[in-house]
């Protein structure tokens, strides 16, 4: 016996719960194990997505709140009082360390929680199965374990929202010794113990996660489905993974490090250090810089990780929208694996300022500069998929085309911050915050909606209100750059991030009103984000019933599938496949399925 | 089902001839260990931490190749784990750089910190006497 | 671009329904798991390393790992412990090697001993680290104190012990789950699982796994007690 035999007869080894039956519902499905504890990846997909959601709906509400204080520094809500208590709001006001916890845990939440397991947790788990044709990841229960891990993340992160000293509030970075030190605030005490095992569990959920899909690209394609015939969206999210299992470990060392300079007084990231009540501290020898090293060489490919699912999302959508071919299908492989690449060589141009050695720092600009490079190849090959399309607006396809515009105006920043030099004047300011949230923050929230209203269908077999996403499409775009474009300006002046009141500064008072309009739209732009969410909830019961198996004439496998796929997706035969995924507008036909055979005259591209 | 011989190489001998190489490496890596302890020459000290380090990795190659049997694989899936830990080499060397970097900081910009680190502390036989009284209150 | 559904031989491989690699997919996921915690260690490594950069000096290890239990008063033997933990970590790899083997030719008795020889070489690995720590905070050392002097006869930091308890702490925590991994196997073979099933390629699983364990002492050896 061998693996041979394994490898002929999968169904011997795993996939026992679901293996080839060819039934929908062959076994009895309780509600505990169909929508609690499910192996079913579209409906971990689903547990991931709401999460996210949640999450996305209290990160948000804490960027509300901190924004109110930067745009009204001076007023006074009593009310806010009787909501939050008086850790939060005293006198009316946001307090200072309420404040710095609100940064900090929008940061994380919306990074971590949302925009990794929401977005590439919900994707990832939805459309790699039903993309490359397999009835199920390779090993479901270690996908269930992976949304489990996450929950229990979630749980332990929100009730760090509820200790006496706070949640950590020495933002999202965690630096040392802030991070490291209980006396440093009262931040640092409880809440940042629960700030570390939230998000040790999260880096289990996520290896536990990017490990599966790995494997079920790899291993579980259907036949005919080659590497080059996937779509695109598999292509990001397998790099996406690949990022992720190799940069998460290497921040949880960091964190057990950091977690060994908290409670065992070992100094790694402490030296020198007096604290006002405390005295000097006995801890030498050890940098802060280390950790901010290990910090960010995950930091660093995790925008990669929040960005590549995205823009392999926008890649179909656009290319099914606009009824072309993907433009440089091949240039776009190669593309996200030069970043994919280059992710990891990059990571301290977040550090330029910190007393990093300015020859390799000058190594890191040459390196981040080079990014550029994939980057506008992916932009270009997106507008010459547009350029003379037969474009189809559906709100999927107008998120699409958002984040194209997105990625251009906040990749642009990217090249003025990725300078050194230019660095020393811009760094920690609000120039840096508007870059960032826009190229990464909004552009992958934009290709996380897209994603929504693309699939929506096959999620739920209903489809969105096309009227509430135009209304949440544009007042989400057009708030976007409202809110990020005068950052940069801000940011210029020198306006730097993290302060509570700006009120006080001879220098920074003339942006008084420009931050209250800010402040203005961002809750705007937050109340039609409450909108989306009526319409995705409102939907899955009331909305328009799908009734084509392929409602936007797509190529991919997904659509071959019935309407609302059981358990093991495809009844009967898992389908072949016997050409790419972009054969949109050839031979004078509008689209041919991966699975139609090719036709003997039919023309080469 | 038959075993075909999926496994082709691996076999008795080759685990034989790989632990003899891997014992015979460490041995080499004491022997210069030991070595080393009589140098006082620096350079000719790092040149002995070098070829231990080169040992390592052939070790590392050994035990990888044979023992994890990564050898006998498809050569694909032979790139897939050995061409990401080339990363390794970026991120190894911009580590220490950096880290030589910052002592020369210390030592430019904190001159106290660097005469207190040149101080030649003179309880060393001291603290030979307590490790002695440690391991007597140990009996 | 790639319509035409010519299979060439050498993408074969590559053409879908089938194993790129020709393995099933959990041993390709623990592959890829301990690739993972390469860079686990790799990051721990790395960070002991820079910050060996950026100090002025560090104690010598010959110095510092120069006892085994029993040894007379006042003697010294440097690495020659360690050395010792090296070697019964080599051996019970081999004898994992060989329960591999075995269980590929189905032999289940092979497999077991085997086994069984590997589980105790794991906790021989274990005991000997139990004692080296012991002796050493009989010493003085421990997270956040360091008695050693540098090896120019300098005040040393407390990162020396820090690092080396961390870095030995967490491969012996590696070491003490593949034990049990390893146990775990045991009972499997003994219950006739992997007999059932018509395959030990689970053994071959753990086997990656306690290999790796090997291979990340080798790094800790050479980076802690050699260099």
């Amino acid at each position: 016996m061998s693996t041979e035999a394994v490898l002929q007869a999968p169904s011997a080894t795993h996939h026992e719960a679901h293996g080839d039956h060819h039934h929908e519902h062959h076994h009895h499905e309780t509600f505990i194990t169909k929508y609690v504890f499910s192996q079913d990846h579209k409906m971990i997909a689903k547990q991931f997505l709401i999460t996210g959601m949640v999450w996305a709906v209290l990160g948000g509400l804490m960027s509300v709140l901190f924004r109110l204080q930067l745009g009204y520094p001076d007023a006074h809500f009593s009310w806010l009082q009787d909501i939050l208590g008086k850790f939060w709001v005293e006198d009316g006001r946001i307090t200072p360390q309420a404040y710095y916890a609100l940064v900090t845990t929008h940061g994380t939440v919306l990074v971590f929680f949302v925009l990794t397991a929401g977005l590439s947790g919900t994707f990832a788990n939805f459309l790699i199965p039903l993309q490359v044709g397999a009835r199920d990841m390779a090993s479901p229960f270690m996908n269930m374990l992976s949304y489990w891990f996450f929950f229990i993340a979630s749980l332990v992160m929100l009730s760090s929202m509820f200790v006496e000293t706070g949640p950590f509030s020495g933002g999202w970075t965690a630096y040392p010794p802030l991070s490291a030190l209980g006396t440093a605030s009262p931040g640092s005490k409880t809440g940042m113990d629960l700030w570390l095992v939230a998000m040790a569990l999260f880096v289990v959920s996520s290896l536990l996660g990017g490990l599966n899909y790995i494997a079920t690209v790899l291993n579980m394609r259907t036949k005919g489905m080659s590497m080059t015939r996937m779509p695109l969206t598999i292509w990001a999210l397998f790099f996406t993974a690949v990022l992720g299992v190799l940069s998460f470990p290497v921040l949880f060392s960091g964190f057990i490090l950091l977690i060994f300079d908290r409670n065992f007084g070992t100094s790694f990231y402490l030296s020198d250090i007096y604290i006002n009540g405390v005295g000097a501290l006995p801890n030498e020898g050890g940098s802060a810089i280390l950790y901010q090293h290990l910090f960010w060489f995950l930091g660093h490919p995790e925008v990669y990780i929040i960005l590549l699912p995205a823009m392999g999302m926008v890649s179909e959508i656009l290319s099914t929208n606009a009824r072309k071919p993907i433009f440089g299908y091949i240039a776009m492989i190669g593309s996200m694996f030069a970043i994919a690449i280059l992710a990891f060589l990059v990571w301290a141009h977040h550090m330029f300022v910190t007393g990093l050695n300015p020859f390799l720092g000058s190594i890191f600009v040459l390196l981040t500069l080079l990014i550029a490079v994939p980057s506008a190849i992916k932009v270009f090959n997106w507008l010459t998929t547009l350029w003379r399309g037969n474009i189809r607006f559906t709100p999927a396809m107008l998120f699409a085309i958002g984040f194209v515009s997105l990625f251009i105006s906040g990749g642009l920043t990217g090249i003025w911050l990725g300078n050194s030099a230019l660095d020393i004047h811009l760094h920690d300011t609000y120039f840096v915050i508007a870059h960032f949230h826009i190229v990464m923050g909004v552009a992958s929230m934009f290709g996380m909606f897209a994603g929504i209203y693309h699939w929506y269908p096959k999620m739920y077999g209903r489809y969105l209100n096309n009227t509430l996403g135009y209304i949440h499409f544009w007042i989400t775009m057009i708030g976007a750059y409202l809110i990020f474009w005068p950052m940069h300006y801000e940011g210029l002046a020198g306006m730097p991030r993290r302060y509570y009141d700006y009120s006080i500064w001879e220098s920074f008072k003339q942006f008084a009103e420009l931050n209250r309009f800010i402040s203005t739209v961002a809750m705007i732009v937050f109340m039609t984000q409450l909108l989306f969410l009526f319409n995705f909830f409102y939907s899955i019961f009331k909305g328009r019933k799908v009734t084509t198996l392929n409602p936007w004439n797509s190529n991919t496998l997904e659509w071959t599938t019935p309407i609302r796929p059981g358990h093991g997706n495809w009844v009967g035969e898992i389908p072949e496949v016997h050409r790419w995924a972009y054969d949109y507008g050839k031979d004078g036909r509008e689209f041919i399925p991966q699975t139609e055979a090719v036709g003997a005259d039919e023309s080469h591209h | 089902m038959d075993h075909t011989t999926e496994h082709h190489g691996g076999g008795a001998k080759e685990v034989r001839n790989v632990t003899i190489i891997l014992t015979v490496l460490t041995i080499i890596e004491l022997a210069l260990g030991f070595w080393m302890m009589g140098i006082d020459s620096h350079s000719t000290r790092i040149a002995v931490k070098g070829i231990i380090v080169i040992l390592m990795l052939a070790k590392a190659f050994y035990i990888v190749g044979y023992f994890m049997h990564l050898k006998h694989e498809i050569r694909n899936m032979i790139m897939t784990i050995v061409v990401p830990l080339l990363l390794f080499v970026w991120f190894i060397i911009a580590f220490l750089y950096d880290g030589n970097s910052f002592k020369n900081l210390k030592n430019t910009y904190d001159p106290y910190k660097k005469e207190v680190s040149q101080t030649k502390i003179e309880k060393k036989e001291e603290g030979k006497e307590t490790k002695n009284e440690a391991a007597e209150e140990k009996k | 671009m790639s319509t035409t559904a010519t299979v060439t031989a050498p993408g074969k491989w590559w053409s879908g329904g089938k194993s790129p690699f020709n393995v099933e997919y959990g041993k390709l996921m623990m592959w890829y798991f301990l690739m993972s915690d390469a860079f686990t260690f790799g990051a721990f490594l790395i960070a002991y390393g820079t910050t060996r950069f950026a100090s002025n000096g560090w104690p010598d290890p010959n110095k510092v790992f120069q006892s085994y239990p029993g040894m007379p008063e006042g003697s010294s033997a440097p690495l020659v412990f360690v050395s010792i933990m090296t070697f019964i970590l080599i051996i019970s790899s081999v004898t994992m090697v060989l329960a591999v083997q075995a269980g590929q030719e189905m032999k289940k008795k092979k497999v077991v001993i085997n086994l069984i020889l590997t589980i105790i070489g794991g906790l021989a690995f274990l005991g000997c680290q139990a004692w080296e720590w012991t002796h050493l905070h009989h010493e003085g050392a421990w997270w956040g104190s360091n008695p050693f002097l540098n090896a120019d006869g300098t005040q040393s930091s407390t990162n020396f012990t820090n690092f080396f308890f961390t870095i030995t702490g967490f491969h012996g925590f590696h070491v003490f789950s593949g034990v049990i991994i390893n146990i775990i196997m045991l009972i499997m073979t003994l219950n006739n699982v992997f007999e059932k099933r018509g395959h030990y390629l689970m053994i071959e699983k753990a086997g990656l796994y306690w290999h790796f364990v090997d291979l990340v002492w080798v790094f800790v050896f050479t980076c802690f007690y050699l260099i």
